[in-house]
């Protein structure tokens, strides 16, 4: 009998994230399984220890100290009492939940001459007990998730030519999804998965088509070669339809149309993808030919409700060209778009979802102002959705800049922007979480930052929104209304959105901020 | 009206003054002004360089910045186009070199008369002289152009620097509180007054905080026109150090 039990606890202590569980992840609120806390991108969850009442007691339990320098931009998973981040530098930590104790550490080795285009990092993935991440020079690492020993170590692309990894993958049935970033270095975009036992590649979906292939005519010249297109954000998955939607950043050079005339396919575009095959489904571009880097990576949420009197499975972006979209996410049909932000590029969006471009936006030699900047509207800053109230918080990025371009000229492995943007001094740059009726991008409520943030916003049942500012405040509002009920200033601008779940029965939550995770409970 | 775009096509090292001056004007216009007159940054179109105007000392100007003053560094430029702006900002001053008598302008000496009786230092400082309230003038003559000094002070709501700008305060029982906006966040506000002290206010707790429409500084519009350029002579002679301790930033944008 003792031998059993000793046998039992063995396999208790190291329970498997099977792909069963992330397809139920919201029904384990205690836990927070992937980058954006489900596959749908709704960052809300089921616990409701902390309420508008209470809110008000909420404390620092305990902050770990990675002494890391760097932007702190992870989003931890929670497994079963445990806290698992990664950091800046390919390095990563397991932390004791109820204590804030160091359990395990991972240094990965970076290379000498590693490409300077910042190391950040946004999360690991998890399946069975191995844990997922990207590496500042493209590889993708499987960890031992009982010591953080390295399991397989893939390189994804050359980090000389320009590709780099900081996105959190995405595990979906046996496999590992990932997307790459290096859109100001002149790459070609993807989207790769992976074996998540052997770390073979499955499937790569290149975001910018070659020649022949269909869209390649969208590419003046040789143009696509450099196209860009990256995929540095985590896609949402759809498992009835069998589809992975994984946005894209902006065609190469950013800033100089005239280097790559034509709509360039499928730069800031959502591409649906066959997640066995990586066979494209359906694209929607945002934004044809783009010149402000208006990234499309932003959070693909799923809504299902019924729009124009037809129930459907809708996609929602707050995208970083200051439009809203609704999309219909089995055939990606375009069917809204309204602006959530300042903008005076587009007269609106046409019937076909194609903006109606104003004249004398582009950059230029002498400069063009332009709203949005070129952060956009919004970034990477997670939204999340509250479905009982119907609600979408999107965290709005108020700022305009003056565009400029030049004629680059192509190096492997160098910076390929076609020239530079600047703050316009002349407006005052602020920020707002936004409210919206997701169905009709109807605003409810705002809340008003002094600076356009970069944190992203968290959804619970008890009617909280937590969200954060780049005064470095995290907040806690009625989701109901927007009053202000908490805030807490962490020291240092916040860059990522914070996190929910519980530990022996108590609530927690959860932010990265400066070299510091700070976790914070009820007295 | 659609976007000039006199670059298309032409291959970017053809001519290396055009790609200096395209590199000079999305990066250094901003504040050297789209002629090089100068703005917030000096004026490049003069003989007079304080830091050197041989092709290496310039180069380490743009690359490293100058610590101490507000040109940051711009250390991602590739060689080739550090040599063209290089070259492009070289051919500023040589252009203005016929016209190299340069302006007209008071004396020194009485300029610094001028200042003493307009207690400027009561809120200026040079060196260890003066108030912490407003700007530093101990390297102004290096660090901004004539004509921008002059618009300081006759017009001093042409141009407020950020970190200048004026903030008012209207507390609970309506009286107003003005200063320096030290840091501003979406629930408080800390300033410097005139009287050289740190305040802050929890915005909850008071009426409102306000951007101040006009610069903190007084307007000279009146100021009689020899006193004036007395003035600019003496402010132009003033180069001294205050870059102990200091470090250059680094031009944000582009990494």
């Amino acid at each position: 009998m003792r031998i059993l039990s000793i046998f039992l606890l063995a396999f208790a202590a190291y329970s498997q994230v099977t792909y069963d569980r992330l397809l139920k992840a919201p029904a384990e609120p205690q836990n927070w399984l992937t980058y954006w806390g489900d596959y749908a991108g709704h960052r809300h969850r089921n616990l409701t220890q902390i309420t508008p009442a209470n809110v008000q007691n909420l404390r620092m339990e305990w902050m770990f100290q990675t002494g890391v320098p760097g932007a702190f931009q992870t989003v931890p998973l929670v497994i079963d009492n445990i806290l698992y981040f990664t950091v800046a530098g390919g390095k990563a930590f397991a932390v004791d939940g109820p204590t804030g104790r160091q359990l395990w550490r991972y240094d990965y080795k970076l290379p000498k001459g590693l490409l300077s285009q910042g190391t950040i990092n946004r999360g690991f993935a998890v399946l069975g007990d191995k844990l997922y991440m990207l590496t500042p020079d493209a590889h993708v690492l499987c960890l031992d998730m009982r010591n953080g020993a390295l399991v397989w170590d893939v390189a994804m692309e050359d980090n000389e030519k320009g590709y780099a990894g900081t996105v959190a993958p995405l595990a979906i049935k046996d496999k590992i999804l990932v997307g790459v970033a290096g859109g100001e270095y002149g790459i070609r975009g993807f989207v790769d998965a992976y074996d998540a036992k052997t770390g073979k590649r499955v499937w790569r979906t290149y975001t910018i088509p070659s020649k022949e292939e269909p869209g390649g005519d969208t590419w003046a010249a040789d143009s696509w070669k450099r196209g860009g297109g990256p995929t540095w954000l985590t896609g949402t998955y759809d498992p009835e339809l069998n589809l992975v939607y994984w946005p894209t950043g902006n065609p190469g050079p950013d800033l100089h149309g005239p280097s790559r005339l034509g709509d360039n396919l499928y730069s800031c575009s959502m591409l649906a993808l066959d997640v066995d095959t990586g066979k494209m489904k359906w694209y929607f571009q945002f934004t044809p030919h783009d010149t402000h880097d208006w990234d499309a990576n932003e959070t693909p949420v799923f809504i299902n409700a019924e729009f124009r009197g037809k129930p459907r499975k809708l996609l929602v972006q707050a995208n970083r060209n200051a439009f809203y979209y609704i999309l219909d996410r089995v055939t990606g049909e375009f069917l809204f778009a309204k602006p959530y932000a300042k903008q005076n590029w587009a007269k609106g969006i046409d019937d076909k979802g194609r903006p109606e471009v104003i004249p004398g936006k582009e950059p230029s030699a002498e400069g063009t102002d332009v709203c949005p900047g070129l952060t956009g509207g919004s970034n990477w800053m997670a939204p999340s959705y509250n479905p009982a109230l119907n609600t979408l918080f999107v965290q709005v990025r108020e700022a305009c800049d003056t565009f400029y371009t030049a004629p680059p000229v192509y190096a492997e492995g160098k910076a390929y922007w076609g020239s530079v943007f600047r703050s316009m001094t002349n407006e005052k740059d602020y920020g707002r979480l936004l409210a919206m009726d997701p169905l009709t991008g109807t605003p409810k409520w705002e809340f008003r930052y002094n600076k356009p943030p970069w944190a992203g916003t968290l959804s619970t049942a008890s009617n909280l929104v937590f969200a954060g500012d780049e005064d470095g405040y995290l907040i806690a509002l009625d989701a109901t209304n927007g009053k202000l009920l908490w805030k807490f200033n962490t020291g240092n601008a916040i860059k990522t959105a914070p996190i929910t779940y519980s530990v022996n029965g108590k609530q927690y939550v959860a932010i990265a901020s400066g070299a510091g995770l700070l976790v914070f409970t009820l007295p | 009206m659609l976007a000039q775009q006199p670059h298309i096509g032409a291959p970017p090292a053809a001519d290396p003054i055009e790609r200096g001056r395209a590199a000079y004007r999305s990066n250094c216009a901003f504040c050297h002004g789209l002629t090089g007159k100068g703005g917030r940054g000096p004026d490049l179109t003069t003989q007079t360089k304080v830091h050197g105007g041989d092709e290496a000392s310039i180069a380490k100007i743009i690359r490293e910045g100058v610590a101490g003053s507000n040109m940051p560094g711009f250390p991602n430029f590739e060689p080739e186009d550090l040599r063209a702006l290089v070259l492009f900002v070289q051919n500023l001053s040589a252009a203005s070199a016929a016209a190299a008598a340069g302006p007209a302008l008071g004396d020194a000496a009485e300029g610094q008369k001028v200042y003493a009786k307009n207690r400027c230092e009561s809120c200026h400082r040079i060196g260890q002289e003066g108030s912490v309230y407003g700007p530093d003038l101990t390297r102004i003559g290096a660090s901004r152009s004539l004509e921008y000094l002059r618009e300081s002070i006759v017009n001093p709501n042409a141009d407020i620097p950020a970190e200048q700008r004026g903030v008012v305060v209207t507390l609970a029982n309506g009286s107003q509180v003005s200063g320096v906006r030290i840091n501003e966040d979406s629930f408080s506000v800390q300033l410097r007054d005139i009287g050289q002290k740190y305040r802050s206010y929890w915005k909850q707790d008071v009426k409102s905080v306000e951007e101040a429409a006009n610069s903190l500084m007084p307007t000279y519009a009146r100021m009689p026109k020899t006193e004036l350029d007395h003035l600019l002579a003496y402010l132009l002679t003033l180069k001294g150090d205050n870059t102990a301790g200091k470090t250059a930033g680094t031009a944000k944008g582009i990494h």
